[in-house]
């Protein structure tokens, strides 16, 4: 065999006789293929595109650590001074809502309450200018968002307060009403209330002109979370 | 219900209608952006047909298989906690929710938008027994402020414009007049909002009940069937027996094509999945959940296997839309809360044969049927029910008008029957009308024809050529 060319001794040269680390086979293969992570993406802005085509606002595809500030700066930009929240589905509503008070929002949590105090809670999460609540799952096709509700979680967040935040893992992002349904099953879907949410509340009975806001928010904002390490 | 108007009243509301110029303005501006919509969303979703055939297979089976499906849903809902009554008819349902609202010592009752509670007149009976029920949908809380019923099914404040609305406004809450719609709604929903934090009882409609879980599926735009729903301590939920559908899983094929008909959305907003009272620990949902499923002249019809299509009906309203008739009259002018071609065929059976006018005002054209989501033929069940009119104990009694163009038209019949007589007539005609015809249109005729003319012009006679004998297949 011919001698290697010369190049390959200075290489050879270059990176010395040291202990070299041998990192290439400890890389990891990403954790989600990218063919997957593409049909994330792609379902996603599906489902953006048709949140705002129902008059939502898509706020983007945030990593949680990016989720806290755009939450507080949300709340400034649309001049709320409580925000009601419960319990994420995933999200770190705590941290969520620890941020938001250090930004000087008051805080309306919701917790299980007794029936003495139903009225008294209700009266808070109405008068919170923003609620905040995680959902089970989002439909790109319709840019509608699938959100059940416990104990932890009324039904009232979304309902209630004039603007609505609701907070989907990418993971989540399903392509039809059919797919949500069965990943639930009968069992999920009776377990407690489930509320398809496809845009902020809305009317055309005047006229056939849509206003909106009629009973539940005038405003609905969607993020969407992408874990980085996903 | 309250009275059905007779067939003469039918005769004059309808020839009134036909002239309020205005009020025929407003339903063609409603329904020509209404079918706007509808043709966008049924373009950009592909499979439309095919869920329309899946509808149909789906709701056809579930109404041949009603018995079974009943008590499978019963027995689900009294699993989860719910309370099932079942009503023979509207008097039983109104009375025992009456009842159950005075053993509550309701105050405040809240309505979500409701056809079955029209239909059982509910709101009358509450307020009978002097309870305040509040519609809180709102075209029904205007239409119920302006002491009427709602005359489309989906848009119960059709006939009327944003400056009726606004004077409305000013004449019952004492504001400044305004005609916008957005500041009429947040008059709306601030009134509407605190009596919904207030409210001990509520009541709404529904649009599908699952079998298999006993859930209840309200879809709604404005989230007042959300508050009805969650904010009262007591819920009742309205249902007629053909609304219960097998399994979960049939339910998408029904949410895919009702908000695309009904309203040109893909979906509605709000779509509640309900499944029993509130549970240990939550905020909301009701503490106490009854569930009224009535029959009111459904098994009838269930009955008669030609009529039995029409409980495949999930009253999106969209034959209403396309009605040549409706366009022109409007909902009031049938009498019934269910107006229109579907409401042809279910008022006559839901309310008595006082309405059996009504399978005649259509003209058959077929629009309804092309669009119903759920594949109904309206046409040929309006057939069907106009020949058990005709044939029946107690045929309906005609306006003298109607029974005078009856005549004439039978008259026509007995002469078409002879061609050679017929031509001459027709020649005649011809001639005598020729002077009287504008644009080739006649808009005014002699006679008892003048009857034709007052309504619609009528294309002038020519004289009849003789068509080209058609050769036989060699």
């Amino acid at each position: 065999m011919a001698e290697p060319h010369k190049i390959i001794a200075s290489v050879r040269n270059a990176l010395g006789t040291g202990v070299r680390s041998n990192s290439h086979d400890a890389a990891a293969a990403p954790a989600v293929p990218v063919a997957q992570s593409a049909q994330r993406a792609e379902l996603a802005s599906t489902f953006a595109r048709e949140l705002e085509e129902v008059g939502g606002k898509f706020l983007g595809i945030l990593t949680p650590a990016e989720l806290t500030n755009r939450i507080v700066s949300l709340a400034g930009e649309i001049g709320a001074k409580t925000v009601a929240l419960g319990q994420g589905v995933a999200s770190d509503m705590d941290a969520i809502g620890e941020a938001l008070e250090r930004a000087d929002f008051r805080i309306v949590r919701t917790l299980p309450v007794a029936d003495t105090e139903r009225a008294a809670m209700r009266a808070r999460v109405a008068d919170a200018e923003l609620g905040i609540a995680d959902a089970d799952f989002a439909i790109a096709s319709t840019g509608t968002l699938a959100v059940v509700s416990n104990a932890n979680r009324p039904s009232s967040l979304t309902l209630l307060p004039p603007a609505s935040l609701v907070i989907v893992q990418i993971d989540r992002v399903m392509t039809s009403l059919a797919a949500v349904l069965a990943e639930m099953g009968p069992a999920g879907v009776a377990a407690n209330r489930l509320t398809l949410i496809t845009g902020p509340s809305r009317t055309a009975d005047i006229e056939k002109r849509i206003v909106l806001g009629v009973h539940g928010p005038k405003s609905l904002h969607v993020i969407v979370v992408w874990p980085q390490n996903d | 219900m309250a009275e059905i108007p007779k067939a003469h009243d039918f005769f004059e509301s309808s020839s009134a209608a036909v002239g309020d110029h205005e009020l025929r303005r407003k339903l063609e501006n409603a329904s020509a952006r209404h079918l706007d919509h509808f043709a966008q969303v049924k373009a950009e979703f592909p499979p439309y047909d095919d869920e329309r055939d899946a509808a149909h297979r789906i709701k056809t089976d579930a109404i041949a298989h009603l018995d079974e499906l009943l008590i499978e849903l019963t027995s689900k809902l009294e699993e989860r906690g719910c309370k099932v009554f079942f009503a023979e008819d509207a008097a039983q349902a109104r009375d025992y929710i009456v009842a159950l609202a005075k053993a509550k010592g309701a105050r405040n009752v809240v309505k979500g938008k409701s056809m079955t509670t029209e239909e059982i007149d509910l709101n009358d009976a509450f307020a009978k027994a002097g309870i305040d029920a509040v519609e809180t949908d709102l075209g029904e809380y205007i239409v119920q402020l302006r002491g009427e019923r709602p005359s489309h099914i989906i848009t119960p404040a059709i006939h009327l414009s944003k400056e009726d609305i606004g004077q409305l406004f000013t004449d019952k809450f004492g504001i400044e007049y305004t005609a916008e719609p957005e500041k009429l709604t947040a008059e709306a929903r601030s009134r509407l909002r605190s009596i919904f934090l207030a409210a001990d009882f509520g009541v709404t409609g529904v649009n599908f009940a699952i079998a298999e879980t006993g859930t209840l599926i309200v879809v709604e735009n404005e989230g007042n069937g959300r508050l009805s729903s969650t904010m009262p301590e007591t819920f009742v939920a309205v249902m007629g027996i053909e609304k219960v559908i097998p399994r979960l899983a049939d339910l998408s094929h029904f949410l895919e094509i009702l908000a695309r008909t009904a309203t040109g959305q893909k979906l509605t907003t709000y779509t509640s999945f309900i499944t029993g009272p509130r549970r240990e620990g939550e905020l909301d949902g009701p503490g106490e959940m009854h569930v009224v499923i009535l029959d009111n002249g459904r098994s009838s019809m269930l009955a008669d296997p030609v009529l039995r299509d029409a409980l495949n009906c999930i009253r999106c309203g969209a034959c209403l839309n396309v009605c040549p008739i409706y366009r022109r009259i409007g909902g009031h002018a049938y009498g019934s809360v269910y107006p229109g071609p579907i409401g042809s065929i279910v008022s006559p059976n839901l309310f008595g044969s006082g309405a059996g006018y009504l399978p005649f005002a259509s003209t058959l054209c077929g629009a309804c049927k092309d669009i119903c989501p759920v594949k109904i033929d309206i046409p040929r069940i309006l057939l069907h029910l106009r020949w058990k009119e005709s044939t029946g104990k107690h045929p309906q009694k005609w306006p003298r008008a109607i029974e005078r163009a009856r005549r004439g038209a039978r008259r026509f019949a007995k002469t078409a029957r002879y061609p050679r007589t017929a031509r001459a007539i027709g020649k005649l005609a011809a001639i005598v009308l020729k002077p009287l015809a504008h644009n080739g249109y006649l808009r005014r005729m002699p006679g008892p024809f003048g009857n034709w003319t007052r309504y619609r012009n009528f294309p002038r006679p020519r004289p009849h050529k003789r068509p080209e004998p058609e050769r036989p297949p060699s």
